[in-house]
């Protein structure tokens, strides 16, 4: 009788506290996945369109330096949803006048087309693996465009401050295991702009083999943005560096423009040169 | 000799970058690459020009772009003047040449619509290295010996206006000059000649009529497309010329010209659905308007062409593409009656597959490629393997092979057997 009550006692015992626990757990997945929604809309949503001019510099292992220029806009269909994107490579010579155009989707694969002006070729692009790097640099196709909030379980696992910026630390872990090739990453996600300020890549192993750093936040048109961050990978010992220069936000962009047009005849009043 | 072509080349830049100076005060940028190139066959046969090789060059390619921004009336059409020439030192040929790739004007008179005049590269249809309502001039020479992809396409002196609308777009060519295609002659790749019944070389002596420039011999080509969704569709028409010489003026002289042609056609590209990747599928009926019934044994029949394309990417930078394609004659009957003992058999069918693979490393700095062309009706196949590395931003480093294997000697690859070549090319962009 005493064995069976101690056992039930300890049987309430590990269900109550399964249940706090799974409910604090719940909590935190709440406010990982909401922090991460914030970071994804301060990040690649905001207002409604935007340009910007990137420069990368790919640093590899033997310190050789690869260049590349080029002009993005960016056009918003509803916040958190589908987006337009156009890229205009300006650098290096021999892919100059290249680009792309790329309607992302939420939920499904994106369309994306890329132009190759020497043979007036449009050319539609499979988009099966995101994970793709962008342009031969160290950060990915979906680095850029951002990846779907789903496609990740969210978890706040506490708070730090970054230099002077304190910060929420969210991991994320994706759902399709080896549908990429990280195991999880850690976000620090700035409080005040909800910038990430720093992203730790972690691999299959568990091991530290990328990380993000911000470097730079102006605050342009009223609106905190990176102007300025690294890609470091630790295990290859090399690096990308991206600066965005002259971003303005609500340029006029209409959906409209976002053709084949726009690919065969680059848009002049937005990219310059 | 080298010495020679050093110096032209460096007075040519200097003239134009020089020129640019005085001249376009006004934004215009040049940028271009040199490129030395060479081609050693494997054996083969030995009866082209040179035995050994089948291309050994250097090129100077140029190109400007000038947008003039006065006056005032032009600058609000949003104007663009481009120029691309390459300065090529052909050692097969013996000769320097200078080659206007590119020079045209290009504006908005309207809000919705583009017009561009001049030399241009004209482009559009599903196909990757296959061809239907692409109607445009091809030089399969420089495909077939291993120049850049850059060089399939051919420039045609052309008019293209183009009209926009959410509905739908549109665009019309007008070509006042017929441009044929660059194929076989004999002196740089050997091929069956018809005329002599075998393979043939620097001998054939072929006649080529090309049409005459007259306003009746204007080439038409038009394509109305829209997206439906995630999936784009266009129909095409087109009236004009056979690209090759597939009709025979005189037999007893070895006359052959390009007959006139009418193309109808349409198209569509999409994400293939559950498997992921883009699928895509092209349709075009080919009517030789000159052997409209098939029974004059010396022109092409009509035909019906069909392509069906599917790509996917796979993880580390892995790509695959496969082509079905039916090129089928019509009239056959006729062809069968009306065919004399030495004209080269046919199939009423015509099926080609191509397998592409596609494989980047060290960042996207070294492309591994293979493309295959095969065809069960024909037993003949083609296989271009391809390793391009970028040392940098501005060299590049190309080797490739292409390799001809066929049954008969008759065949589209199976004539090309004895040009089998290796080559390798070295780049520098600016």
């Amino acid at each position: 009788m005493k064995k069976i009550l101690s056992v039930s006692i300890i049987v309430f015992i590990l269900f109550v506290s399964g249940f706090l626990a799974k409910n604090v757990y719940a909590e935190d997945t709440q406010s990982g996945k909401a922090a991460m929604s914030e970071m994804l809309l301060a990040y690649y949503y905001p207002q409604t369109d935007a340009k910007s001019e990137i420069s990368m510099r790919i640093v590899n292992r033997q310190g050789q330096v690869r260049e590349r220029r080029l002009t993005m806009l960016r056009l918003n269909q509803t916040p958190g949803g589908d987006q337009f994107y156009y890229i205009y490579f300006h650098e290096p010579a021999d892919v100059k006048g290249m680009s792309f155009l790329v309607l992302k989707h939420v939920g499904r694969d994106d369309d994306r087309w890329l132009y190759l002006p020497a043979i007036d070729l449009v050319k539609r692009i499979a988009t099966s693996d995101k994970r793709t790097s962008f342009a031969g640099s160290d950060f990915t196709y979906e680095d850029v465009s951002g990846r779907a909030l789903d496609d990740d379980a969210h978890e706040l696992i506490g708070e730090e401050n970054l230099g002077t910026h304190p910060c929420l630390v969210v991991r994320s872990t994706p759902k399709r295991p080896g549908e990429a090739e990280f195991s999880y990453r850690k976000f620090w996600i700035d409080k005040t702009t909800h910038l990430s300020l720093k992203v730790e890549h972690y691999d299959l192993k568990g091991k530290l083999y990328k990380v993000y750093e911000t470097q730079e936040i102006q605050t342009i048109q009223g609106t905190p943005t990176i102007t300025k961050a690294v890609m470091r990978d630790i295990e290859n010992e090399r690096y990308t560096e991206i600066t965005m220069k002259n971003v303005s936000y609500n340029a006029g962009l209409t959906s409209d423009i976002f053709q084949e047009r726009l690919l065969r005849r680059a848009p002049r009043q937005w990219i310059g040169e | 000799m080298l010495g020679k072509v050093c110096s032209l080349i460096l007075i040519a830049f200097i003239l134009t970058i020089s020129s640019n100076e005085v001249l376009f005060a006004e934004p215009a940028s040049i940028h271009g690459f040199v490129e030395a190139a060479y081609g050693p066959k494997f054996s083969g046969d030995k009866l082209t020009q040179k035995n050994d090789y089948n291309f050994l060059e250097e090129r100077l390619q140029l190109k400007v772009d000038y947008r003039p921004q006065k006056p005032a009336w032009l600058a609000s059409w949003n104007p663009e003047v481009f120029f691309k020439g390459d300065l090529l030192s052909d050692e097969y040929k013996e000769t320097v040449r200078y080659q206007v790739r590119e020079a045209y004007g290009l504006g908005s008179p309207l809000s919705w619509m583009d017009v561009k005049l001049g030399r241009q590269i004209l482009t559009w249809g599903t196909g990757d290295y296959l061809f239907i309502n692409d109607v445009f001039p091809k030089d399969y020479e420089s495909f077939f010996i291993g120049r850049d992809d850059e060089y399939l396409k051919a420039p045609s002196d052309a008019g293209k206006f183009s009209i926009y609308n959410h509905l739908v777009s549109m665009d019309a060519v007008v070509i006042p000059s017929f441009t044929p295609d660059v194929s076989f002659r004999g002196d740089r790749l050997s091929f069956y000649d018809n005329f002599l019944g075998r393979i043939a070389g620097k001998e054939s002596d072929r006649i080529f009529t090309e049409p005459a420039v007259q306003f009746k011999n204007t080439e038409i080509a038009t394509r109305l497309y829209r997206n439906l969704g995630e999936y784009e569709t266009a129909i095409y028409a087109f009236k004009g010329f056979f690209n090759q010489p597939v009709g025979i003026k005189n037999e007893s002289t070895k006359e052959v010209f390009y007959p006139k042609l009418a193309v109808f056609g349409a198209s569509i590209r999409g994400p293939a659905p559950s498997v992921g990747g883009i699928a895509s599928g092209e349709i075009g009926y080919y009517d030789s308007l000159q052997d409209r019934s098939g029974d004059n044994r010396l022109i092409e029949n009509s035909g019906m062409k069909y392509l069906l394309g599917y790509e996917r990417d796979f993880q580390k930078d892995l790509r695959i593409g496969m082509q079905y394609f039916v090129e089928q004659m019509l009239n056959f009957d006729e062809f069968k009656v009306n065919s004399q003992p030495g004209d080269i058999p046919r199939d009423e069918f015509r099926q080609l597959l191509t397998f592409r693979i596609t494989k980047f490393f060290w960042l996207q700095t070294l492309e591994a490629s293979l493309f295959t062309f095969y065809s069960p009706t024909n037993s003949d196949a083609y296989i271009r393997p391809r390793l391009a590395w970028q040392a940098n931003d501005r060299w590049k480093l190309t080797v490739g092979a292409n390799i001809f294997f066929g049954k008969h000697d008759w065949t589209e690859f199976g004539q090309l057997e004895g040009n089998d070549n290796f080559y390798i090319r070295l780049r520098y962009s600016f």
